[in-house]
């Protein structure tokens, strides 16, 4: 073939305006994959064509463009079953939406199917993850458990009860006499719930003077709640104070324990 | 929305076909005004030029499957889609009715007062080929008239149509340059 010729034989431009025959397109594009200078051509053409227009181009009425867009939002949307109808035979137009209805269903029920069995799965993953932090905890608290009872029985601690007007124990303090830092614990019996603005604090007694040794949490998870330590002690006392304790004492303790 | 100055054409296509909102935004802004004045040219009237516009655009939106690179660039397929539009409108049984009455519309009167008012673009262009390739370009372009009709009617042969078009394609192109 005649590359040359072919090219400016006036194909390029027919097929590029749309205005070739189904035969000259099919033979234009068959060339254009086998000589590449044709391609060129037609590009440069299409260039050129594209520019001119682009030059005399008309703006179109300024509410048009939101018109359309909103028709394209709405096609995009419909697409599918609006081509059906469209373009199917009139005859067969109950069977396809027939059929499009039972997809429907089909694909709703599916849908419908999945969304149940996956909440389902995700309330079992919930349950699973509370049961794993529960399991957590509790190895947790048990682990704390073990180390208090090793503490109770492994070091020698002296003990000091401190004991309402009825005899019964409200606290026990556990005193690390042979470590060297001389750790201060307080196991809680039966202490009563303090006024909502009161607080319990607790004292070491040396020489007739307190030494602070924290404020007490009634109500305690641990076996034997941590103090501060004290170094030497004669006597262990509670008294009541305000919330977040007393550099000295306010008020009589209502607990005193000689060691 | 932020919408980018320029695409590569690939990237255009691969938005569109993503159906991406602000592609639309980019073709519009930048191709709609082009395609509405070859539209206008062939429907002549301004409201149905609109309904063309809208009906191309949506076949733009809903066919870019259909385009294929290796066939041409994508304005070009834009172009034929928008044409093939435009020929459908005026060929449909509505135009041609609302067509009889021209005689009464007044803008179609003040047009044949005043003529070369809409001459620009491609249509200012063919008026400056030879009388018999004008309109050969108007039959088959403008008004999308099959080589064969046009042989029918001119009484020419089918094979002497085709080459007279493709000569005065090629004067046309020509012009541009």
């Amino acid at each position: 073939m005649n590359v040359r010729e072919y090219i400016s034989s006036g194909i390029i431009e027919s097929y590029v305006m749309g205005l070739a025959s189904e035969t000259e397109r099919q033979e234009f594009e068959a060339n254009c994959m086998q000589y590449p200078e044709i391609a060129e051509a037609r590009t440069a053409f299409e260039t050129a064509l594209e520019d001119q227009l682009l030059k005399d181009a008309i703006s179109a009425p300024s509410f048009l463009k939101a018109q359309i867009q909103e028709k394209i939002k709405s096609s995009t949307n419909e697409a599918t079953i609006t081509e059906f109808e469209e373009e199917r035979p009139t005859r067969r137009i109950g069977a396809w939406r027939w059929l499009a209805a039972a997809s429907f269903i089909l694909m709703a029920g599916s849908v419908y199917w999945a969304i149940i069995t996956n909440k389902k799965y995700q309330a079992l993953q919930a349950k699973n993850r509370e049961l794993q932090s529960q399991v957590q905890q509790s190895t947790a608290q048990g682990n704390e458990m073990r180390d208090d009872l090793d503490k109770l029985r492994n070091h020698p601690m002296k003990t000091a009860a401190l004991k309402g007007e009825d005899d019964h124990a409200y606290a026990i303090v556990y005193w690390d006499t042979v470590s060297s830092s001389r750790d201060v614990y307080l196991m809680i019996n039966n202490l009563p719930q303090p006024a909502s603005d009161k607080q319990y604090q607790l004292w070491a007694l040396l020489n007739g003077q307190p030494i602070d040794l924290g404020m007490i949490e009634v109500k305690q998870q641990r076996l034997l709640y941590r103090m501060k330590n004290v170094q030497n002690a004669q006597a262990f006392a509670i008294t009541v104070e305000p919330q977040g304790g007393s550099p000295k004492p306010t008020t009589s303790p209502i607990a005193v324990s000689n060691l | 929305m932020v919408t980018k100055l320029t695409y590569e054409e690939h990237e255009l296509v691969a938005l569109v076909r993503n159906k991406e909102e602000e592609a639309f935004g980019y073709l519009y802004e930048h191709y709609s005004a082009a395609l509405y004045g070859v539209i206008k040219q062939i429907v002549g009237e301004a409201e149905l030029s609109n309904d063309v516009l809208q009906e191309a655009f949506v076949n733009i939106w809903r066919r870019i499957e259909s385009y294929d690179e290796n066939k041409g660039r994508l304005f070009t397929w834009m172009l034929n889609v928008a044409k093939n539009a435009a020929i459908d409108k005026i060929r449909s049984k509505g135009f041609r009715q609302s067509q009889r009455q021209i005689p009464l519309d007044g803008e179609v009167i003040q047009a044949s007062v005043r003529p070369g008012i809409d001459d620009y673009g491609l249509k200012r262009m063919i008026l400056k080929l030879k009388d018999e390739q004008r309109l050969l370009i108007d039959l088959s372009y403008f008004q999308g008239y099959s080589h064969e009709q046009i042989a029918t009617a001119l009484h020419i042969p089918l094979g002497t149509v085709k080459t007279r078009i493709r000569s005065a394609l090629t004067q046309l192109r020509a012009l541009m340059q």
